[in-house]
């Protein structure tokens, strides 16, 4: 369902630059409520900045979208959105490149690190969101199916399925991999286990000796102390 | 599922592929040996194909393209650093574009020289004159002392 209104958005957005091209006049348009008014035909412009910018030693520009701010948005929105960063960011490596072959500096690289800030933070939105859908829908947590399998040298991991034409049985790369461990990697499995009880137990014992140090040094400060006041 | 590492699976029969949102940043770039008129350069990432690369500008950009031809540049692998552990620049694919309709595209000087106008900052030019004047005072010598230099005594 989420696909399919997607669809509809993607082909929406992408060809509302083609609808100007045909003869649908922009007035008969509005008349339908349908009239896309981003209808830009700039073409290789749009990967340099605004003439008036080039030469100059720094260009101001606003804060990176924060993810708060991009869930308020539809889903049409952030599509739009995604498209005016990326070309923003194509437009900056351009310039970015163009400044190195020149050996001069870029004007305010920031602008570059606040796109690619606000174009994760758009993913993350857009992925939070998908989750959610698909949780409610089907139940699954992860989009790439997966299982807990024991690998060749004893440990346990979460391998991703990838996607194959032809079943497991006659995948002769696949058959290659073994999802088992022989009896001498045990030996080896407990060792692994010991190192990891000893990182653990040394870290606990750091602490209880920080507590202690810090009790000794404010013991006015402890928490029992401040339990038994109440 | 992101067409992040390498395209989906496809099977005779399947729906068109279609990428609601590309990961795809292009860059262009400065041709470094001369090229037809109607020729752009661009940088794209090594996932990318010349077909990607023609949908993304038709539909994007709106740019009508005639043919792409790509190729895969090798960064260098042979500087080494301090420990002589070898230094790697990343691998890039070029590709070249030739624009349908007879139009033409020469790379734009992006860094013109400006000259500074005088209304611009004249608060900050005479600051730098006064402390001009200021080191200079402290350079020059004595006048009393009519040219001769301070390492002579007195």
């Amino acid at each position: 369902m989420a696909a399919a209104s997607f669809g509809v958005l993607c082909r929406k957005a992408l060809t509302g630059l083609k609808v100007s091209r045909s003869l649908i006049s922009p007035q008969a348009l509005a008349s339908t409520g349908l009239l896309h008014t981003t209808l830009s035909r700039k073409g290789l412009e749009e990967f340099f900045d605004d003439p008036k910018n080039w030469g100059e030693e720094k260009v101001k520009s606003g804060a990176s979208w924060t993810c708060q701010q991009l869930r308020n948005k539809s889903n049409e929105d952030l599509h739009k959105l995604w498209y005016v960063l990326l070309k923003e960011r194509n437009m900056l490596l351009t310039l970015e490149q163009e400044a190195k072959r020149q050996k001069l500096p870029m004007p305010s690289p920031e602008r570059l690190e606040k796109v690619i800030d606000s174009m994760d933070a758009l993913d993350k939105v857009v992925q939070e969101r998908e989750d959610a859908l698909r949780l409610l829908q089907t139940g699954q947590e992860k989009a790439r199916p997966g299982a807990w399998r024991r690998d060749i040298f004893g440990r346990i991991i979460w391998h991703k399925f990838k996607q194959w034409p032809i079943p497991w049985y006659l995948n002769k790369r696949y058959n290659r991999k073994r999802f088992f461990a022989m009896p001498y990697v045990e030996r080896f499995v407990r060792l692994r286990l010991e190192k990891q009880a000893r990182i653990e137990a040394r870290k606990k014992s750091l602490e209880k000796k920080k507590e202690k140090f810090l009790q000794k040094k404010f013991p006015h400060l402890s928490e029992a102390q401040k339990s038994s006041l109440v | 599922m992101r067409v992040g590492p390498g395209y989906p699976l496809y099977q005779l029969g399947n729906p068109q592929l279609r990428v609601f949102r590309t990961n795809f940043f292009i860059q262009l770039v400065r041709p470094g040996t001369a090229q037809p008129e109607d020729t752009v350069q661009f940088r794209i990432p090594m996932e990318m194909t010349r077909v990607d690369l023609r949908n993304y500008l038709e539909r994007i950009y709106n740019v009508p393209v005639a043919a792409v031809r790509t190729r895969v540049q090798h960064g260098s692998n042979r500087k080494r650093d301090y420990r002589n552990a070898r230094v790697k620049k990343p691998d890039y694919k070029v590709a070249y574009v030739q624009l349908a309709h007879g139009q033409t595209f020469t790379f734009p000087d992006l860094f013109p020289e400006k000259e500074q106008s005088p209304d611009g900052s004249p608060g900050d030019e005479d600051i730098q004159d006064k402390l001009l004047e200021e080191q200079q005072r402290r350079q020059s010598r004595d006048p009393r002392r009519g040219g001769v230099p301070d390492w002579f005594g007195l």
